[in-house]
């Protein structure tokens, strides 16, 4: 099956998760065409890719591949030109300060125009056999931003908003246009997280492509080597922790597939840097596991 | 190269834990507090957000909101000693908040019921941050402690937390606010611009089907007398925070991502006047052990192979971190401490688990004696 035209990646933060969105963005550029869109304010994704993102242009880092930031403030701003037609006025309004603050009677109204552009985003890549892949923030604000079509749709009963937000969530609600992909590395908050994000996806009835299990170091030593190893200290400790990781990410998978969860793993890079030669690596893995058919 | 860290003075009152999220801030807020009592200071520690494992390690009751006694049979034994821990409910806060400072029991719970004040005090971010800060109050008031160690809401930035009290008294006394409210008179003479909010907004209320303006009428006009109170303990609690009483500490890891982030925190708060005081790097992996160990020891060659390449696996990513950290304490005010923490390989699961976290806290050779 063909991964959701728009992929929105989230995960605990330390997981890993911009450097997964650039390799995920990379391998689906390698078929596609693909666009990263950088929705965590820290722009790490496209810094990864090389791309210096600071005007609202996207920027191309190849062929196939696009990077482009998208910021609540960019949408508000698009939302009042529409309403307020003549710049002068509607330029010095975004200005004054107290306008930032009237948002905020407007409750999520920043983060459902985001949603709205996500599924425009989505639309436009059906229509180009594109695909978008989305660096969102960390688990928690993740969750509150996906939830918030619901939340308009019950503070406004009737109206244009209502009818938006119902678009919205049937957006979401479409695997074939939204999916999002979970990362996580083999320890217990992190998988909690995954697990309970998963949850709460399944109860809004959002699909999830797939589990990321980040940085699995590859397995090195057999079931009771290490026996032998016990007298040198620091160096069984390190071969300890080798193991240790390698066996939470079985139970990560084991808990992540009994939730029905499809499950990625990608290695540990023990190297000195994460740059070009590892986001490719992680990109081939990913290539291999979610887009060949 | 490094000793135990240093950490609190004898005039240290209270102490503030900065930093983005998933850092393990919470934790080494815990670990912060534990060492205060370790040292013999009757300590509060404030958390926002706490994991399971930690709430269990503290032994604390997730649902209970005023602080708990954490037993410290055995830990800290100097006399004095003693660790109160509690979880920040934000929305309780402001509830009480609300409650101290409305006119009468009948606007209070106007507010309350109020659905601009629902949302605001559910949602927005700020609201987290303005609440830790009276939380503080409340415990430095309550004057029953040596030391506060308050943990802070996730942020990208350090002034999130330390402006949440302008941003939030700001939105509450808006002009923007009060122009939603205010009837059609009361428009002549405000500026073009203000004029225009307005109407996008009374379009969108109106388009939208939210009908909010009669609420947010409501709103400000059930607020209305309450910001002196509200502007008086905002302005203490700053006044606490910029106090020379405080110790900064910015919490971070390691990481490339992570140097970035630490980087606008500490400039930032330089912005605002405050210096940070120390930098705790979270998670720290031990230092490698000599690889001539391996060579010589009496093991099967494939074992011995295997081991010299998990060794050199791990000698890569103790590269990556050394990097990390040479870059992090490069962003350090000369005299800041930089302070290291171990990974424990796991999360505290017990208060002796903090205990050892909080007595491992070793600072990295002071910048002063650095050539």
């Amino acid at each position: 099956m063909r991964p959701p035209r728009l992929i929105f990646i989230t995960g605990k933060g330390g997981t890993g998760k911009s450097t997964l969105a650039a390799a995920l963005a990379t391998a689906l550029s390698r078929r596609y065409r693909t666009t990263l869109a950088d929705l965590d304010r820290r722009q790490s994704a496209a810094r990864i890719l090389g791309a210096k993102l600071d005007a609202a242009a996207p920027v191309r880092v190849s062929e196939t591949l696009d990077v482009t930031a998208l910021s609540p403030r960019a949408e508000l701003e698009a939302f009042i030109q529409q309403i307020v037609p003549l710049k002068l006025i509607s330029r010095r309004m975004l200005k004054s300060r107290t306008f930032g603050y009237v948002t905020a009677a407007l409750p999520g109204l920043e983060a459902f125009l985001m949603l709205e552009r996500l599924r425009a985003l989505a639309g436009q890549a059906a229509l180009d056999d594109a695909y978008v892949v989305i660096d969102a923030p960390a688990t928690g604000t993740a969750l509150e931003l996906l939830s918030v079509a619901r939340g308009v749709k019950g503070i406004a009963p009737f109206g244009t908003l209502n009818n938006l937000a119902r678009e919205v969530e049937s957006f979401l609600g479409d695997p074939n246009r939204f999916g999002v992909v979970l990362t996580l590395t083999p320890e217990e908050l992190a998988l909690r997280e995954a697990v309970e994000a998963a949850a709460a996806l399944a109860d809004a009835g959002i699909a999830t492509v797939a589990a990321l299990v980040n940085a699995v170091p590859a397995a090195l030593f057999e079931v009771g080597e290490l026996a032998a190893a016990s007298g040198l200290a620091e160096h069984a400790t390190m071969a300890a922790r080798r193991v240790e990781a390698g066996a939470g990410a079985a139970r990560a998978r084991q808990q992540l597939e009994r939730g029905g969860l499809r499950v990625i793993e990608l290695p540990m890079l023990f190297a000195p840097s994460l740059a070009a030669h590892e986001v490719s690596e992680l990109a081939r893995t990913l290539e291999a596991e979610l887009i060949a058919e | 190269m490094s000793k135990p860290a240093h950490l609190f003075g004898p005039s240290h009152r209270l102490v503030i834990c900065l930093g983005p999220g998933g850092v393990g801030k919470t934790t080494l807020s815990a670990a912060l507090a534990m060492r205060g009592a370790i040292e013999g200071r009757a300590v509060d520690v404030m958390t926002v957000d706490p994991a399971p494992r930690l709430l269990d390690a503290l032994g604390l009751d997730p649902r209970e909101g005023e602080p708990q006694s954490v037993p410290l049979d055995g830990i800290a034994k100097a006399p004095g000693a003693r660790l109160r821990a509690m979880k920040l409910d934000p929305k309780a806060t402001f509830d009480a908040l609300v409650a101290r400072y409305a006119r009468s029991a009948a606007a209070r719970d106007a507010i309350l019921a109020n659905r601009i004040y629902r949302n605001l005090s559910g949602a927005l971010a700020g609201v987290a941050d303005y609440m830790a800060m009276e939380k503080l109050l409340e415990l430095h008031d309550g004057g029953a402690n040596d030391l506060i160690v308050l943990d802070t809401p996730p942020a990208r930035e350090a002034l999130d937390f330390l402006d949440a009290p302008r941003r939030l008294l700001d939105l509450l006394n808006s002009r923007a606010l009060a122009l939603l409210g205010a009837s059609r008179e009361l428009l002549r003479g405000l500026g073009i611009v203000d004029i225009a909010a307005r109407a996008v907004l009374a379009a969108f209320d109106r388009i939208a089907g939210l009908h909010l303006l009669s609420d947010v009428q409501g709103f400000v006009r059930s607020f209305d007398g309450m910001f002196e109170g509200f502007a008086e303990r905002a302005g203490r609690a700053q006044a606490i925070l910029h106090g020379p009483g405080t110790l900064v500490v910015v919490v971070t890891t390691a990481e490339a991502d992570r140097v970035a982030e630490a980087r606008t925190f500490v400039e930032s708060l330089h912005a605002a006047g405050m210096e940070i005081d120390a930098m705790v790097v979270n998670r720290m992996m031990p230092a490698m052990p000599a690889l001539a160990q391996l060579e010589r020891a009496k093991i099967p060659a494939e074992l011995k192979r295997k081991l010299k390449r998990n060794w050199h696996d791990f000698a890569a990513l103790k590269r990556r971190e050394s990097i990390s950290l040479e870059a992090l304490r490069a962003l350090l005010p000369g005299q800041a401490e930089l302070i290291v923490a171990p990974d424990l390989g796991h999360e505290p699961r017990t208060l002796r688990d903090l205990a050892e976290l909080a007595r491992s806290l070793k600072t990295v050779q002071e910048k002063a004696n650095r050539s």
